[in-house]
């Protein structure tokens, strides 16, 4: 088993009432899973995600990744536990607008404290993969929207995660590349990466091996 | 990764040029005064650091002190020399010598003589087994062991002897003063490092006895003391330190004149290190010695420029913080590809060290301007290759690495700290404790800058008064010569003054002392009996003929004149009256003062004039003729009125008083000195802190001001779209432009606020030290307060007003 929640709940207080984000979430994530978080805005996807990623912490409940609990963690190693196994790739591809194509993708190494001579082999067989050898002197800003998606999920899967979190990474493109990036997607599961993502689209969510809705901040359907 | 910091903070560094710029601009003035009063510290504190046991070397000098306070001189008595010499133990060599001022030196081979060598002394034979010169041609043992040798530095053998070989200029003859010869038995050396030794000419002390000096070198008097006679000794060892001292002390006590006793006045010998030599403190160097180094005066250096330094980094951390929101993004990016916080906290720090350097390097360019504009307070050995100095270039990458930290480390904290979630959810608003603390930063930058301006505009103040206070006797279109003083025939003066007479454009001469106002005092103490009590006080004396106090325009307030100048009687001022207790000039008339056989009447009362700087009281005063001129005449200098209307001729009448002089005195230099001139050299010191502050000023108020601009430019970019609904809503130019201003027009008032008391305390306290001072008025705060607040103004409204300006529509467009 890759990960699981149990109960967990995260609630922010407002005028003295809780409101929850997350109410009693419940998942189970084996490895090699391709699975779609769905529902409607606001109902918590994105919430749900953070925590997985360990971005975001939550008040109750349990959180096992790889047999290792999240929830009794330090901060530090919480990090050093995601930067190890975790890929993120984000709706509007929040790449570094400073960087070029090849250290965008090359950072997440650079973290992890790899050797030049490997980064490099590394970078230019990631680029290689998503044929944007040509890009890797450009700037995001240089980029159309399906590229720039693209180096972002070329750096979330450089430092060779175990699971990628994607957050609706496809919000912002149009159906074709849209469905270029959801092809890459179901190949990369296929060749054993596990993913979570969040969508709006019931078209991506079939792309996945398991759907979850979320309402309000609970499961409603499994 | 280090390369990859760097990569990345020169992006940066580019993208953002006008911060770049005002970060770097703050950083680099901040540096450059640092570097240049780094240098001089560094070389004021690197003298005569190479002597042998130099930290066992002392300076017998002699410290006074009485009920009128403490007084000291570097000297000591002539009889203290042999005593030391012959019985204080704890000792292993004493050396002394005496400075002289020759007032020429000839040889055969000169067509005409030398004037005025510097840099003289008489030596006895210790001298060169004390300190350690290189010699080049001659042995230190017989350099200096009989009468009438002398021993020349390298430059003064080039100088003299210009085609000579060393080992031929040996055995030349140097006659001083046409009656003291010598001969050269050695060349040594100059000292290559940095030292107070600069001696030229080393002459046997046993040759001083045929000189002018005889009278001092053969002084038997414990109780005359000439800053001339120097003493030093080298200890056996630092703990003799205390037995040395009890000696002296013992000595000082044995050989206390009556007097003394009588008045309560304590002697007392004291040993001044090496170390301190350099700085004086309240003893001089030597008595050639121009340049003084103080202490203070560095340690005020030292703190001006730590305080730009302070205004440097606190715009770095002003406008970081500020612009933290704008970098947000990446590092909530970073944080998620697995950046730890320390990571990014290295990142930022390379950046500000990036910058750092930047601002370093134009430092130095900076710094060789500010050591020109600087030169007449930097001294001569100065030199801008000090730099290459591996001292002070460790010095400077230190202080680079210091300031980097400084300014760095707090908005690394700020940036790093900033919680990816949040960040990526476009959720993160600068927290508000970042704003007070830029807020209170703002306030001290211009509290620093506000007490400078008050500060120079006070100090100006008290400067025009000093300039503008009438001293009490004439200084106009007064010159005054001096009559070469070897020469003391009075009938050739007298012959000059007769000459210099028949120029019609001179209207008045006189034949006297010094000036009424100058560097030179006479003093005497004198006793008066007024019959219940005797008053002693220690007075000035003013030399001068019949026609002196007419030229200075110093009026009689009762009595008469000197009947002639040779005559004994005394003019005394007002002050001295007082002091004598009389209640009116009248009263004192006819009164004698003195002694015995050196009772002398009283015959005239001058009005009160100001003897030197303004910054002193006016002291007790008696105006005489030339008593001694048997023996020493002290009217030597020669006073001229000149046309106060015509100075545009005043250069062909000083070319004939010069062609006068050179009929009489053809072997000396003419020198002609204005008496204003002289006035004004009071105030130097004053004139080169004004100049100090006024830089000081100058730069807190642009680091300031800069900084201030940067974070005008920043919030007002942020408030754009305010501004555009605001202006559809009706809002007048001004309105928005007090809307934009005000927040930080509040902080510069909260600075007024309280830099006033502060500049009011400092400024109070340095007037304390003037007997004439201007008052503080009330118009100087009001005046600084509103200067620097309608400049604050212009400069926020550079941006503020071309904001307003522009068409809402283009900034309410959505995006």
């Amino acid at each position: 088993m890759l990960l699981e929640l149990n109960h967990i709940f995260k609630w922010v207080s407002q005028g003295g009432s809780r409101v929850f984000l997350l109410k009693d979430i419940n998942l189970q994530v084996e490895e090699g899973e391709f699975i779609s978080i769905m529902g409607p805005s606001g109902s918590g996807k994105s919430t749900l995600l953070n925590v997985i990623g360990m971005l975001d912490g939550f008040q109750e409940g349990e959180y096992n990744f790889l047999d290792e609990s999240v929830h009794s963690m330090k901060e530090k190693n919480r990090s050093q536990l995601y930067k190890e196994y975790i890929g993120f790739v984000f709706q509007a591809y929040h790449l570094i607008d400073e960087l070029t194509v090849y250290e965008n993708i090359e950072t997440p190494l650079l973290y992890k404290n790899v050797k030049s001579a490997e980064r490099k082999a590394l970078v230019a067989d990631m680029l290689d993969r998503f044929n944007i050898v040509g890009k890797k002197d450009l700037f995001p800003s240089q980029l159309s929207g399906g590229q720039q998606q693209l180096v972002g999920i070329a750096r979330a899967l450089i430092a060779k995660p175990k699971l990628i979190l994607a957050d609706e990474p496809t919000g912002n493109l149009n159906s074709k590349q849209s469905e270029e990036i959801m092809q890459l997607f179901k190949e990369l599961n296929q060749e054993g990466v596990t993913i979570i993502q969040a969508t709006h689209s019931e078209l991506n969510a079939a792309y996945g091996s398991r759907t979850i809705h979320l309402l309000d901040g609970g499961r409603n359907n499994i | 990764m280090i390369r990859n910091y760097i990569k990345i903070a020169f992006r940066n560094i580019r993208k953002n040029k006008l911060f770049s710029f005002i970060n770097v601009i703050s950083l680099a003035i901040g540096l450059s005064a640092s570097f240049v009063i780094g240098l001089m510290v560094y070389y004021d504190f690197t003298f005569d650091k190479f002597h042998k046991d130099g930290n066992l070397i002392y300076r017998i000098t002699t410290q006074y002190s009485s009920a009128e306070g403490k007084s000291y001189n570097y000297g000591v008595s002539v009889p203290l020399i042999a005593e030391v010499k012959q019985s204080v133990t704890g000792i292993q060599l004493a050396t002394s010598f005496f400075t002289i001022e020759p007032s020429k030196v000839m040889n055969t081979s000169f067509s005409k003589p030398f004037n005025n060598p510097e840099k003289v002394i008489y030596a006895d034979t210790n001298f060169f087994k004390f300190l350690d010169y290189d010699f080049l041609a001659g042995n230190a043992i017989t350099a200096i062991d009989a009468p009438n040798k002398v021993v020349l530095t390298e430059s003064r053998a080039k100088k003299y002897f210009p085609n000579k070989s060393y080992n031929d200029i040996i055995g030349e003859t140097l006659v001083y003063d046409d009656s003291v010869s010598t001969k050269v038995t050695a060349i040594v050396a100059n000292f290559k490092e940095r030292t107070d030794f600069s001696f030229e000419e080393i002459i046997s002390v046993e040759t001083g006895k045929q000189s002018y000096m005889k009278d001092q070198i053969l002084d038997e008097n414990w109780n005359s003391t000439s800053s001339s006679t120097q003493l030093f000794i080298k200890l056996n060892s630092e703990k003799s330190v205390s037995a040395v001292k009890t000696q002296l002390n013992e000595l000082a006590k044995k050989n206390a004149s009556e007097y003394s006793i009588k008045y309560n006045e304590h002697r007392t010998f004291s040993l001044q290190p090496l170390n301190e030599l350099h700085f004086g403190g309240n003893y001089g160097v030597f008595d050639f010695s121009e340049y003084k180094a103080d202490k203070t005066i560095l340690y005020s250096l030292l703190c001006i420029a730590a305080f730009l330094l302070l205004l440097g980094c606190i715009n770095f951390i002003n406008l970081n913080t500020a612009q933290a929101t704008q970098r947000s993004k990446e590092i909530g990016i970073r944080k998620t590809l697995g950046s730890s916080k320390k990571q990014l906290v290295f990142q930022f720090l390379w950046e500000t060290f990036l910058l750092n350097l930047f601002a370093g390097i134009l430092s130095i360019g900076l710094a060789a301007l500010l050591l020109k504009v600087f030169a007449g307070f930097i001294p001569e050995g100065l030199h801008f290759s000090l730099f290459a100095n591996p001292l002070i270039i460790g010095f400077a990458v230190l202080l680079i690495i210091i300031i980097t930290f400084l300014s760095g480390f707090y908005p690394a904290l700020v940036l790093s700290s900033f919680k990816p979630v949040s960040v990526l959810k476009n959720r993160i608003f600068s927290t508000n404790s970042n704003i007070s603390l830029r807020k209170g930063l703002i306030v001290f930058q211009f509290i620093i800058a506000q007490v400078f301006i008050i500060a120079t505009v006070a100090v100006g103040k008290q400067i025009h008064f000093l300039m503008e206070k009438d001293m009490g006797f004439k200084t106009n279109a007064i010159t005054y010569i001096r009559t070469p003083w070897m020469d003391s025939s009075i009938q050739k003066r007298q012959l000059l003054l007769e000459k210099l007479k028949t120029i019609p454009q001179i209207e008045k001469v006189s034949l006297g002392g010094s000036p009424p106002a100058s560097f030179n005092t006479h003093a005497t103490n004198i006793l008066y009996l007024d019959g219940k009590k005797e008053i002693r006080r220690n007075i000035e004396l003013l030399y001068g003929d019949e026609n002196y106090l007419k030229l200075y325009n110093i009026k009689l307030l009762a009595g008469r004149e000197l009947l002639n100048d040779t005559i004994h009687e005394y003019i005394i001022n007002d002050t001295y009256r007082k002091i004598l207790g009389f209640k009116t000039p009248q009263e004192a008339i006819n009164k004698m003062v003195g002694e015995g056989k050196d009772a002398v009447p009283i015959v005239g009362v001058m009005a009160d004039f100001n003897q030197r700087s303004l910054k002193l009281n006016i002291e007790p005063m008696a105006f005489i003729g030339d008593w001694n001129r048997k023996g020493y005449s002290q009217l030597n200098t020669i006073h001229l009125q000149l046309n106060e209307t015509d100075s545009k001729n005043w250069s062909t009448v000083i070319a004939e008083a010069e062609d006068a002089w050179k009929t009489i005195y053809p072997e000396s230099e003419f020198e002609i000195n204005f008496v204003d001139k002289t006035v004004a050299k009071f105030y130097e010191k004053e004139s080169s802190m004004t100049k100090l502050l006024n830089w000081a000023t100058g730069l807190s108020v642009l680091i300031s001001c800069l900084g201030l601009l940067g974070l005008v430019i920043y919030t007002t970019e942020r408030r754009v779209k305010e501004i555009g609904i605001r202006k559809i809503l009706g809002a007048s130019l001004v309105q928005l432009n007090i809307l934009l201003c005000k927040d930080f027009l509040i902080l510069i008032g909260i600075a007024f606020l309280i830099a006033t008391p502060i500049a009011w305390y400092g400024v109070h306290n340095w007037l304390k030290g003037y007997a004439n001072r201007t008052s503080l008025s009330w118009w100087i705060f009001v005046i600084c307060g509103l200067g620097i607040v309608l400049l604050a103004i212009v400069i926020m409204s550079i941006k503020t007003l071309s904001t307003a300006r522009a068409n809402p529509v283009k900034s309410l467009r959505n995006e």
